[in-house]
């Protein structure tokens, strides 16, 4: 597998200077007006949309028969591409934590109070779980529709978890359940946990669609 | 055992075009060139060899075994596709870095041993290469982790006849231990003609037949001639015929023997290149 994840980091780090040049413009538009919270969590989305590049960088090329021929497991080349959607979710929110975080101290007094040091470490972990529960929606709809079509269905990867997500609050305030503060840091905490357990459930959804998948 | 791959009955059907029962063994130490016209099937075939495609029927077995059977069977296969299968931005470098974590037998003084051979610059991009330079990596890759079969997909198309003739050199050396073998699709059935041991003709998804290549060269002809000949000619004798301007061109099993009866015709050495015009174009014997 590390093969994989080496071919996609090559591929992608090909891109880096662009992304650098989007967090910078990002930073510069999003945090004076938004706050740096906005600006983390469209930042590490963005890098998580770039594991859709990864399957367009392998169509292009031909890729997927040629891994086929080398010793992999198809369940290998499924793996990999979770692992390097983790990589790009860890890279893209930790580099949004670092840049915002700076910029939320340079312009001192004049952002939000949400913008405090700690506010910023405790959305790490739910900016995180957001972009990895999308990233691995995109990624079965890659495997199945190709990488232009997964980047149109990217609203669906998108609307899915959100939907559920709203859903399950709604039941639970029609339910009469309401969250102290300690149950929501604490949720927020699971946060990673329940975007992993989707994670693993788009895996066996993206292993099936693979497993029938002919190149 | 003496065969490298055994095909056996494979089967695909898609809309318009059925991969229909092929069959064919590359014996070791051989060289199988495939050829056929655009759309016969040899892609098909090379892909349901090596399992990209599920065929209805039929399997595959190399050394006795299916890659399903055996997935660890695939260090010992090297597999070039018409085109380099890397995104444009990587380097050699970086292809031997990515092949080197993939396969357990890699083998990096062998990888830069071709890329020095082949004159590849280990940091240039891919897309900075000629496509001669890349279907020398191509094959550079395939070749690094010491496999024992190679599957050439239309490896050598695009290449000058120089760069050609350097492959088939490696493809030469390659086979030389007798332990190795080649199933080797091309359209440039001159360069078959150089190395290949035996040919397997594929037409509208069928294998028309599998001969060792001598008995094309040396034993199959071709008689010119006109249609008081034809006429005489025993059909069964023929394997396919068509009609040009002037005369008839025959395809026949023994060019010898069609010298001694057809005196007043003349009977030319068939090319390979000949032979399949004949059969696609032509008309063939039931």
């Amino acid at each position: 597998m590390k093969s994989l994840l080496l071919k996609d980091l090559y591929n992608i780090s090909y891109n880096a200077k662009a992304m650098l040049l989007i967090m910078v413009i990002m930073t510069a538009a999003v945090v004076p007006t938004a706050g740096a919270i906005p600006q983390m969590a469209g930042f590490t989305i963005l890098w998580a949309m770039m594991e859709v590049t990864t399957f367009t960088f392998d169509e292009t090329s031909g890729w997927t028969a040629y891994a086929l021929v080398l010793p992999l497991r198809r369940s290998d080349i499924v793996r990999a591409k979770f692992v390097v959607l983790a990589i790009f979710c860890t890279v893209g929110v930790l580099l949004g934590l670092a840049v915002s975080g700076a910029a939320s101290f340079l312009m001192g007094g004049r952002l939000p109070e949400e913008n405090g040091p700690l506010v910023l470490l405790a959305s790490v972990p739910v900016i995180w779980a957001i972009a990895f529960a999308m990233g691995s929606t995109s990624i079965p709809l890659a495997f199945r529709f190709g990488a232009e079509n997964a980047r149109i269905l990217i609203v669906v990867a998108f609307v899915v978890p959100m939907v559920i997500f709203v859903g399950l609050a709604g039941a639970l305030s029609m339910a009469g359940v309401t969250l102290s503060n300690g149950q929501a840091i604490a949720l927020f905490c699971a946060s990673p946990l329940a975007a992993l357990a989707w994670g693993a459930l788009m895996y066996r959804v993206a292993c099936g669609v693979f497993a029938k998948a002919e190149c | 055992m003496d065969t490298l791959l055994e095909v056996k009955d494979l089967t695909k059907t898609y809309p318009g075009f059925k991969l229909d029962h092929v069959s064919f063994t590359v014996p070791k130490g051989c060289i199988m060139g495939l050829i056929g016209a655009n759309g016969a099937g040899k892609s098909t075939t090379i892909k349901g060899i090596l399992g990209l495609l599920r065929p209805e029927e039929g399997r595959a077995a190399f050394w006795g075994q299916t890659l399903t059977e055996a997935p660890a069977l695939k260090e010992d296969i090297g597999v070039v596709f018409d085109g380099l299968n890397f995104y444009e931005t990587l380097t050699p470098a970086k292809v031997g870095n990515i092949l080197r974590a993939a396969y357990r037998q890699w083998d990096d003084g062998l990888y830069k041993q071709y890329i020095q051979r082949f004159d590849l610059p280990l940091d240039k991009e891919i897309k900075g290469l000629s496509k001669g330079m890349k279907a020398k990596l191509g094959i550079t890759a395939a070749l690094a982790h010491r496999p024992r079969f190679l599957i050439l997909d239309e490896a050598t198309s695009g290449l000058d006849p120089v760069m050609r003739d350097d492959m088939l050199d490696v493809f030469l050396e390659f086979v030389q231990d007798e332990e190795h073998g080649i199933l080797m699709s091309s359209h440039i059935t001159t360069d078959l003609e150089k190395v290949a041991d035996y040919i397997t003709f594929i037409h509208e998804g069928k294998v028309l037949f599998t001969r060792p290549k001598d008995e094309l060269r040396y034993q199959w002809g071709i008689v010119r001639c006109g249609a008081a000949v034809f006429g005489r000619m025993d059909p069964a004798g023929m394997l396919a015929w068509r009609k040009e301007a002037y005369q008839y061109d025959v395809l026949v099993p023994d060019k010898e023997a069609a010298r001694r009866r057809y005196k007043d015709a003349v009977v030319d050495d068939a090319t390979i290149d000949d032979i399949l015009l004949l059969y696609v174009k032509g008309e063939r014997s039931k």
